[in-house]
């Protein structure tokens, strides 16, 4: 019989089933204080309203508002390593070109020669420039900003050279990340991600890894309702059946910090409460798949007597991964090895700092069209023990109708649960589209993290 | 009957391509190491030999988009940007992978003989 017993808004928890941070406990090697906290909170229970994601006036309004108040991630530091090097980042009809001037020195120009307009650069692109001349009559800009020619000058008597710098949007860097921000009165990075979350990311030390694959596609659906299909992991079961067996799906921990930044962590290697009973240890070691499973090619996978599935994962990823990866990670806890850290900072970044699903997501609106997003998966990896960093993998561009398992670099298991990931999409904006409901109606936990967000573009887009 | 080729068939007729080709000595191989590249004119083409990832790559030194040298480019992942406009071709392929080029570059074959680079333009 099922019984629902009586809690207070957002305090129940799946019934029946240990914590996240019980299972974690149990691990041998133990885990860091910024995965043994927690930071819930009730944010309310009422309906969310569905014109954010189907109409275009509130995608233009989020254009003048939320896009340009923001922070973005625009490139990895590793894009662009040396002085002169470049890379473009665009945001619907925005466009940066985001360059190191000196060793410490990144800037983002805004992409529009300062005479009649053209980009000075591709979008799309990078490369290295030693000057920044427009393609259509040759103006051109030193690459700290500053007008280097202006072609027949004796024509513009009228141009005062000195102010011809490219205009600047701001950059602040962290964890090997470039972010740009529009708005000159926007609070610092760090004020911005706040204390909490932002004594998680230095832990991490994401500076010290590379791109090891670089993934787009475009997708059939709203920015914002992409993003959340990442959210939870109360789509497991549903969406991802072949996963289910080894993942702590509907006891996931969700928690937020701030307004800008939220997480969970879904524990692998263990079954889920929904099919408890019915899977054993040897079921949840079989089904274990991590975002590069060739590394556990010829693994061990027979568990001994009394041998959890969860601990002897953590093992032979944590020797499998060192070898192939060329990589020290004695230091680093059975729950960093294994689990799924999903954080989303506001608006449109998801870092995974794990080492089994080492991802980075970056969503952004196509232009002109609300319902259509840009979905970019890159693949981080340790840099190598000797030091040398290898060059950041080249963007590989999927078509609309191509799986993301054609991509070069993708696991073909992990780009068989992003294709799963993405098939509901298309389903769901259409389905929003013909709805008789105006709202869409969230768990008080396991869908937290998508109302923490919704509360965030609402603050931005009505100055909530 | 299917027409086929044997692989000894092949490879006497790649030799045989590669006989009928007329490579021109460029550098000697020590002149670009690993990581670098080199331009010089060859029978009046300009020409630009690149070494990275271990391999030996030769393509015309002239961007196809507004015909500006691309020897001071940046290579990454066997691709060489153009540093005036930002223009990139495949280092393999010449192909253009990126605007304002949508034009190709040409390639040329390239070996090395007694530790000189040649190409054959």
């Amino acid at each position: 019989m099922n019984i629902r017993v009586k809690f207070e808004k957002g305090e129940a928890r799946c019934p029946d089933a240990p914590s996240t941070q019980e299972i974690i406990a149990r691990d041998k090697v133990s885990a860091p204080d910024w995965v043994c906290s927690e930071s819930y909170e009730f944010l309310g229970d009422e309906d969310i309203s569905i014109d954010r994601y189907i109409d275009p006036a509130f995608a233009k309004k989020e254009l003048q508002t939320l896009w340009k108040k923001t922070w973005q991630f625009a490139c990895r530091e590793e894009h662009i390593p040396e002085v002169g090097d470049y890379y473009v980042y665009d945001l619907e009809h925005y466009s940066f070109i985001i360059t190191r001037v000196a060793e410490n020195d990144i800037r983002a120009y805004y992409n529009a020669c300062l005479h009649r307009g053209t980009k000075l650069r591709a979008s799309g692109t990078e490369g290295c420039a030693s000057e920044f001349r427009c393609p259509f009559h040759g103006w051109s800009w030193n690459i700290d900003g500053t007008s280097k020619n202006v072609v027949c000058d004796w024509d513009f008597p009228h141009v005062e050279r000195k102010s011809m710098c490219l205009p600047q949007a701001r950059v602040e860097t962290l964890g090997g990340f470039v972010f740009v921000n529009m708005d000159e009165n926007a609070p610092t990075l760090a004020e911005y991600i706040g204390a909490d979350a932002m004594a998680h990311i230095n832990k991490w030390k994401l500076e010290d890894r590379y791109i090891v694959a670089h993934v787009t596609k475009v997708i059939p659906a709203n920015w914002k309702l992409t993003m959340e299909a990442f959210m939870e992991a109360y789509h497991v079961l549903e969406t991802h059946p072949q996963v289910a067996p080894s993942n702590g799906d509907a006891n996931s921990q969700y928690d937020t910090y701030g307004e800008h930044v939220n997480r969970f962590i879904s524990t692998l290697g263990v079954v889920s409460p929904h099919l408890k009973g019915r899977i054993s240890e040897q079921d949840v070691l079989d089904q274990f798949t991590v975002g590069d499973s060739s590394m556990l090619q010829g693994a061990d996978r027979k568990l001994q007597e009394g041998e959890t599935a969860r601990q002897r994962m953590a093992d032979m990823m944590r020797g499998m991964f060192e070898q192939a990866t060329n990589t020290d990670l004695s230091a680093v806890s059975d729950s960093e090895l294994l689990d799924c850290f999903s954080y989303t900072v506001f608006p449109n970044t998801f870092l995974f700092p794990g080492i089994s699903l080492p991802m980075v997501y970056r969503f952004r609106p196509v232009k002109g069209d609300h319902r259509k997003c840009i979905y970019e998966v890159f693949f981080l990896r340790p840099v190598p023990k000797d030091g040398e960093r290898p060059e950041p993998a080249c963007e590989v561009r999927l078509e609309e109708h191509q799986s993301f398992t054609e991509a070069e670099g993708m696991d073909p298991g992990f780009g068989a649960i992003l294709d799963q990931d993405t098939e509901n999409l298309l389903l769901e904006q259409e389905g929003l589209e013909a709805s008789a409901k105006p709202g869409l109606t969230l768990g008080n936990y396991q869908e937290i993290r998508i109302r923490h967000f919704e509360k965030t573009v609402e603050k931005y887009v009505f100055g909530k | 009957m299917t027409n086929t080729t044997e692989p000894s068939d092949r490879l006497d007729v790649a030799e045989e391509q590669s006989a009928a080709l007329e490579f021109t000595r460029f550098c000697e191989l020590s002149a670009v190491p690993e990581g670098s590249k080199r331009a010089r004119k060859i029978n009046g083409t300009m020409v630009l030999v690149v070494h990275t990832k271990g391999k030996l790559y030769a393509v015309q030194n002239l961007c196809s988009h507004q015909d500006k040298f691309l020897h001071t480019g940046r290579v990454r992942n066997c691709r060489i940007t153009c540093p005036l406009h930002g223009a990139q071709f495949d280092l393999a392929t010449g192909k253009a992978t990126c605007l304002p080029a949508t034009k190709p570059i040409p390639t040329y074959e390239v070996r090395v003989v007694d530790d000189w680079v040649e190409v054959a333009v």
